[in-house]
């Protein structure tokens, strides 16, 4: 699974997922912080739809944290001032990229997971395409 | 004449402090907490943060809280805080056309792709006082919201939708922009803004331009005091991935994913433009993009943008004018200092005076004396 894809499911996903994988590697694995949880801005990219050219519009509050299990560095960010889900997510990124066998059995758990978050994205595209509307013009209109 | 410094005063402004404290909590009845302010007052929130420059729902809550409800101040406050923080990423260019859209509409064409969906907006309610709100019942309340949140699993809907100006641009109504090279965009918050301005600091500095300054300047030209009057093609309200490079990684397409940020993005459309390339007429387009929701800002930043290409006399069309007076940490500072202390400034205007009221007292003696 990509980072992005995975990092995605643990941000958005439960609290409790990203903090029940990270104990799952505290229990058995040394954890060295390398960078405490400490906040910070990360600058937002954006293209304008008339120059097709990128500008900045506008900064966001993250939390960020770093972490090494044997040698192999992890790190976690994430929106707003998270600072344990910051150090969750970088103890799975470390045991991830140190292949620890405990992340052989994440798969499912990610999966369903996901599928809780698409549901969740689908309540609110339903509750916003209630408000679909059709205006009706009171002469001819040409499209 | 230069600024001179004073000093003292330090236990007037501690008792000033304090006396500001018993003003907001001597007639409380409840206490009120950040969180109410930041899911209650979530347009004040967008305001915000936009204008401060800063997605932190949170803080800006705190930031109201502390300021008694001025988004002025408020959003100077955000503005400060965040210059205490470092910075160690950018993200990656967020692309709008995959936003996960909650509001969507056009004022330019009936039926668009996907269709429009009205979303959470007030436009077409009457503006009555609910006086009904000074009895909300907190269980009625969360009835309301569980009830309506109900959806039935199997249905459902489109979560992204086509940029109408995408579409415009394939039936070649808008230029073809697809620039292969991507410019590296300035930062107004570490390089000094100039004039003329890049396009990116342009945009930089009206995405988080005071929402009132920028409302009256837009509609300045759309009165007559400029040129520009479009037609929404395009608004847009929804929540954009936000990802950036991973650090010890070398795929570029990947990245790590931070959370979602809610926007508005506008695309107005105006009157025809020459393409100098292929001399076909073609819609010139303003762009306007807001941190939250913050719709009537999207406009303005949209009708500015355009503005901005045009040349003209008009207050709205002078690049250094709007980009220079739209910045509320800028004007509100600037307006406030004058309430310090100038002492001295005063001073040498008032011997000024009395030195000239003298010449003149002076002068008339000796006419006076003249005529006698």
């Amino acid at each position: 699974m990509k980072k992005k894809r995975l990092t995605r499911i643990l941000v958005e996903g439960r609290d409790e997922l990203a903090e029940s994988m990270a104990e799952e590697i505290e229990k058995n694995h040394a954890i060295y912080l390398d960078k405490q949880p400490q906040k910070s801005l990360v600058m937002l990219k954006n293209k304008d739809s008339v120059s097709n050219q990128p500008f900045y519009a506008g900064e966001v509050l993250v939390t960020e944290c770093g972490v090494s299990i044997d040698d192999k560095k992890g790190i976690g960010v994430i929106m707003g001032e998270r600072p344990e889900k910051a150090y969750h997510l970088a103890v799975i990124d470390a045991a991830l990229n140190v292949r620890l066998k405990e992340t052989e059995s994440w798969g499912a758990r990610l999966l369903e997971e996901e599928e809780a978050i698409h549901k969740r994205h689908q309540g609110e595209a339903v509750r916003a395409a209630r408000t679909k509307v059709n205006f009706d013009t009171m002469e001819d209109y040409d499209d | 004449m230069g600024y001179v410094a004073v000093t003292g005063g330090q236990e007037a402004i501690e008792q000033a402090d304090k006396l500001s404290k018993y003003y907001r909590t001597s007639e409380i009845t409840s206490l009120l907490d950040p969180q109410m302010i930041e899911k209650q007052m979530r347009l004040l929130i967008d305001r915000i943060m936009g204008e401060g420059g800063m997605y932190a729902p949170e803080y800006a809550a705190i930031a109201l809280k502390q300021a008694e409800g001025d988004p002025l101040e408020a959003t100077f406050l955000m503005r400060a805080y965040r210059s205490t923080l470092p910075r160690h990423f950018y993200s990656h260019a967020v692309d709008t056309s995959s936003m996960r859209v909650i509001r969507r509409i056009s004022a330019s064409f009936k039926d668009i792709p996907g269709g429009q969906m009205l979303g959470p907006t007030n436009d077409y309610t009457h503006r009555l006082l609910q006086f009904s709100l000074r009895h909300e019942n907190e269980e009625a309340l969360q009835r309301f919201a569980t009830d309506y949140g109900l959806v039935d699993e199997e249905e459902q809907e489109r979560i992204t939708f086509p940029k109408i100006v995408d579409l415009l641009r394939e039936q070649g109504l808008v230029a073809n922009t697809k620039k292969d090279e991507e410019v590296v965009p300035c930062d107004i918050t570490r390089q000094k803004l100039t004039f003329p301005a890049s396009r990116s600091a342009r945009l930089q500095t009206l995405a988080r331009g005071e929402t009132g300054a920028m409302t009256s300047l837009a509609y300045s030209s759309m009165r007559g005091f400029g040129v520009i009057h479009p037609t929404v093609g395009e608004l847009r309200v929804g929540y954009t991935e936000v990802t950036i490079p991973y650090p010890f990684g070398e795929n570029d397409d990947d990245g790590i994913y931070l959370g979602e940020v809610m926007m508005t993005e506008v695309e107005s459309i105006n009157s025809f433009d020459e393409n100098e390339d292929e001399e076909d007429l073609q819609f010139a387009i303003g762009y306007g993009l807001t941190l939250g929701q913050n719709e009537v800002k999207g406009i303005a930043m949209s009708i500015l943008d355009r503005s901005l290409e045009t040349t003209g006399d008009q207050v709205s069309q002078d690049e250094e004018y709007v980009l220079t007076h739209i910045d509320s940490v800028e004007s509100y500072g600037f307006v406030s200092h004058l309430k310090l202390p100038h002492y001295i400034t005063f001073q040498s205007k008032l011997d000024r005076i009395r030195q000239a009221q003298q010449k003149q007292s002076g002068k008339g003696a000796e006419e006076y004396a003249e005529t006698t």
